[in-house]
């Protein structure tokens, strides 16, 4: 194969793998948030907490996306 | 126009929009602005004190006169220190987080500053989408919580990690692993990324659209009809530039939160 085809190939497996490092997180973030607001929409007296955990949980389930983000540019 | 990059290499006439050819380029700018002796100062180190001199300023201007009724501006400044204090340090830590607020005060304003040069005109670079930065902030927050884990509970901090009373015998080893590693590697690891790959991500996806924008529409002689192409990409690049606004506070307020959250189970280690 030529040099060239290979770089693509590279590029496009890179891509492929990153496409596949954001599923979970969606779907993880998605459950984070619907769950927080129904939380918020149960006890509004509650939301400033609810919101700092939310954001937390947010927090740690993006890091594996953004780990496949990163690792897409190092490939 | 050193940051439109891309503009020497686009083929408008084949291409829909203008990907760099090298993303590299985006993020190595080694030429030397001046230099003071042997050191030379880069775009990014220019910026990284002017940041610190920034956040001096507003802390300088914002608490100058300490007045019954503050100014606007002081009021801003009041309102954002506070948040870190009462929201941040005491919400997470408890009452012993009074020792830790003049360090998430520090990084939150620095972070928040560094991130919000995304989006000032005529900078439009995050310092903190240089590895280093980020990998400085994240091992500051590391030294601090593992020498406030050692300090307070001794070695238990280490022998409860490794060999947790609370979970089953035959578990115990396989949860101890993990912990290790998550602690002690994996969270200033992804406490680091998390800032960093979140600005370059912002950072990749302005210069893309408003780069394609601008490139198609200055390209309108050539090109003729085609050049109508830039508009939605202008218009997509400057929503997504509002978008990014959100994103930078919302990173240096993440950041410091899970400092304050990493710090709080060092402080308060029970196992």
């Amino acid at each position: 194969m030529l040099e060239g085809d290979i770089e693509a190939l590279k590029g496009a497996i890179a891509i492929i793998g990153y496409g596949l490092a954001a599923i979970g997180p969606g779907i993880g973030i998605g459950i984070v948030v619907g769950n927080a607001i129904t939380a918020m929409a149960r006890q509004p007296e509650m939301a400033g907490t609810i919101r700092t955990t939310m954001f937390l949980g947010i927090a740690f389930t993006e890091a594996l996306a953004l780990i496949g983000f990163v690792l897409f540019f190092i490939a | 126009m050193d940051q439109l990059i891309l503009a020497t290499e686009c083929d408008v006439v084949n291409e829909v929009i203008c990907a760099p050819d090298d993303v590299k380029e985006l993020f190595e700018f080694t030429e030397v602005i001046f230099s003071i002796g042997p050191i030379g100062v880069t775009k990014t180190i220019f910026l990284f004190f002017l940041a610190a001199f920034v956040v001096v300023g507003l802390l300088y201007f914002g608490l100058r006169k300490r007045r019954m009724v503050p100014s606007k501006f002081g009021v801003v400044i009041e309102s954002l220190l506070d948040f870190v204090k009462n929201d941040i340090a005491k919400d997470i830590i408890g009452p012993e987080g009074a020792r830790y607020v003049p360090y998430l005060t520090a990084i939150f304003l620095f972070i928040l500053v560094g991130n919000l040069f995304e989006v000032t005109p005529l900078i439009n670079f995050p310092i903190t989408a240089r590895m280093a930065i980020p990998a400085f902030l994240a091992i500051v927050t590391y030294v601090i919580f593992v020498f406030v884990g050692f300090g307070r509970n001794k070695f238990r901090f280490l022998f409860d990690t490794v060999w947790p009373k609370h979970v089953p015998i035959g578990l115990r080893w396989l949860v101890g692993i993990i912990e290790l590693v998550s602690i002690f590697l994996l969270r200033p690891f992804t406490l680091a990324v998390r800032l960093f790959a979140n600005m370059v991500a912002g950072h990749l996806m302005l210069t893309l659209l408003l780069g394609s924008g601008v490139i198609f529409l200055t390209s309108f002689p050539e090109i003729g009809a085609k050049a109508l192409v830039g508009i939605p990409w202008f218009v997509l690049g400057l929503a997504i530039y509002l978008f990014e606004i959100v994103v930078s506070v919302l990173q240096a307020y993440i950041f410091t939160l899970l400092s304050a959250v990493y710090i709080q189970s060092s402080v308060h280690f029970e196992h």
